[in-house]
């Protein structure tokens, strides 16, 4: 308690606000982003003059092409298989490196590292380079897709649930070590269980994000819906292109409202 | 199953353990215990208790000395040897340590996993005999009609149950009771000591058991350990200590604190 205060029970005076930090933090923002606009040449004057040529793209995409929705109906499928693919193959690859990862359970500090900055590595890299390298590796084509989204569900996983694991009671896990049970018991009967729920939840969200990254794989030629995006583009058949986006923007909608329902089930 | 169990003796010789934070846990213990004894074990919180249960079971390390179950040294590192002696012992805790979603036969299971080749356990594919050890040990503490239902839908008197049973699963000839009955009313505490004492009892297993209630120890003990900052500072019989044996343990006069029913307070 401030001694200075006559009243004993009054809340020490608001401490001033430090503006010259305010001031300099806004002024660094504002020279920033300056700075980035002049590096790749966006002006706002340049918008404007352009906006003739984005109003005739934007007329020759409309209406929608509701015509060529039943050609979409494959690709799409073939979209969701992938994300379903890779989901699952990434969800079970995910287990092992999630809880070598997790410090309360791993197996040594070598093992604990090694695992670390193999994560880090798959999450550095973004989805669409390792579509482009199975891509290359299998050729194109859905398998590559469901390579890459495998590969991209264990590092979403991997990460999340590691660090969920590591927040366990650890007791359980100790029980079954004083029961006699081996490190692997130890991980199925003491620690599993409490991390089930997380694991559950975790891999329907790879598989919302999976949805949206299937869409986009086919621009490199991994198959799915985004496949036939890019070769409406090509030719120019935006009203397609159009349907095209619009079907995928309500089935990603679909898709995530169901998995957000599950998963708040879970909660 | 079940048969009196002629092993079961704990000795400790010269026994240090000293925490990395500086702690002292365990000092220059030197302690047999026979087989089928019911040892209660009193101190202040800190005075080194839980340390020496952990000690028996190998989780927790020695920094010095010596601990042999059945004349055979307690390994200092986790391995196959560790395990094997682990099988044969069976632990207790304050919190239960159960797994909530599982039912009550499941929990008691895991007291199997250490009898049963890996990979049975691992698809929950358990010997017929295993699963009548499990059921066995639950008719033991009286539950039976329990073993379907999920753990969480339990009572902390019949947690502490499931809890017994899984350490009576193992067939073990040693049981380590760390502060079994410290989340546990008044009354669901006389009944689960009085299981402890029973078991004992019927089945001659060694039994340790920590308590910080001074009433209880008199009460259930057969042979009272004290200890003080990790020291040996009282060794007796139950029957014969006394409220200044009671005060040299606590290095202070005790409080209705110490003990469950206040009315003993003399």
């Amino acid at each position: 308690m401030a001694p200075t205060s006559p009243h004993p029970t009054r809340p020490p005076p608001k401490p001033a606000r430090n503006w010259p930090l305010w001031g300099g933090t806004i002024a660094f923002l504002v020279a920033m982003t300056w700075w980035s606009a002049h590096g790749i040449g966006f002006s706002l004057a340049e918008l404007f003059c352009n906006a003739a040529g984005g109003k005739r793209l934007l007329q020759e995409s409309w209406p929608p092409d509701f015509g060529f929705l039943p050609r979409l109906i494959d690709p799409f499928m073939e979209t969701i298989y992938i994300a379903i693919v890779g989901t699952v193959v990434g969800g079970i690859l995910a287990i092992p490196v999630a809880i070598l990862a997790a410090r309360n359970l791993t197996l040594g500090p070598i093992i604990w590292f090694a695992d670390r900055n193999f994560m880090n590595i798959l999450r550095t890299l973004p989805d669409l380079f390792w579509a482009m390298l199975f891509a290359t590796a299998v050729g194109f084509g859905p398998v590559a897709g469901a390579l890459a989204l495998s590969v991209f569900t264990i590092a979403v996983i991997s990460k999340l649930w590691s660090e969920s694991l590591e927040s366990i009671d650890m007791g359980m896990p100790e029980a079954v070590r004083a029961c006699g049970g081996t490190w692997l018991q130890m991980v199925q009967f003491g620690a599993i269980p409490q991390g089930l729920q997380h694991y559950v939840s975790y891999a329907l969200y790879a598989f919302e994000l999976n949805v949206r990254a299937s869409m986009v794989l086919g621009l490199v030629g991994a198959g799915g819906i985004g496949m036939i995006l890019e070769t409406q583009r090509a030719n120019f058949e935006y009203e397609r292109v159009t349907m095209i986006i619009l079907a995928v923007l309500v089935a990603v909608l679909i898709i995530e409202q169901i998995s957000e329902s599950i998963r708040k089930r879970l909660a | 199953m079940n048969k009196i169990k002629s092993q079961g003796s704990i000795r400790f010789t010269d026994a240090n353990i000293v925490y990395p934070n500086g702690t002292v846990g365990m000092k220059d213990l030197n302690l047999e215990i026979k087989p089928g004894e019911f040892v209660v074990i009193v101190g202040s919180s800190g005075a080194g208790k839980s340390t020496l249960l952990r000690a028996v079971n190998g989780l927790n390390r020695m920094t010095s000395g010596r601990i042999e179950v059945d004349g055979v040294a307690v390994p200092q590192k986790d391995g196959r040897e560790l395990r094997v002696l682990r099988k044969r012992i069976g632990m207790i805790f304050q919190d239960f340590r159960l797994v909530k979603r599982l039912t009550v036969m499941s929990n008691v299971l895991i007291g199997r996993l250490a009898h049963v080749p890996g990979w049975r356990a691992m698809f929950n594919l358990w010997p017929a005999h295993d699963k009548e050890v499990a059921m066995q040990a639950l008719e033991r503490v009286g539950i039976t009609e329990k073993a379907w239902v999920k753990a969480s839908q339990l009572s902390g008197g019949q947690q502490q149950r499931v809890g017994i049973a899984r350490a009576l699963a193992q067939e073990p000839a040693i049981i380590l009771a760390d502060e079994p009955v410290a989340s546990l009313d008044p009354v669901t505490t006389h009944q689960i000591m009085q299981d402890l004492v029973r078991i004992n009892r019927e089945l001659g297993i060694t039994t340790l058991v920590n308590l910080h209630f001074l009433d209880l120890a008199k009460k259930y003990g057969q042979r009272i350990i004290g200890l003080r900052f990790g020291e040996l500072v009282y060794d007796g019989s139950a029957a014969s200590v006394t409220d200044d044996d009671f005060r040299n343990i606590y290095g202070r006069d005790f409080t209705e604190d110490d003990v469950l029913d206040e009315d003993v307070v003399g």
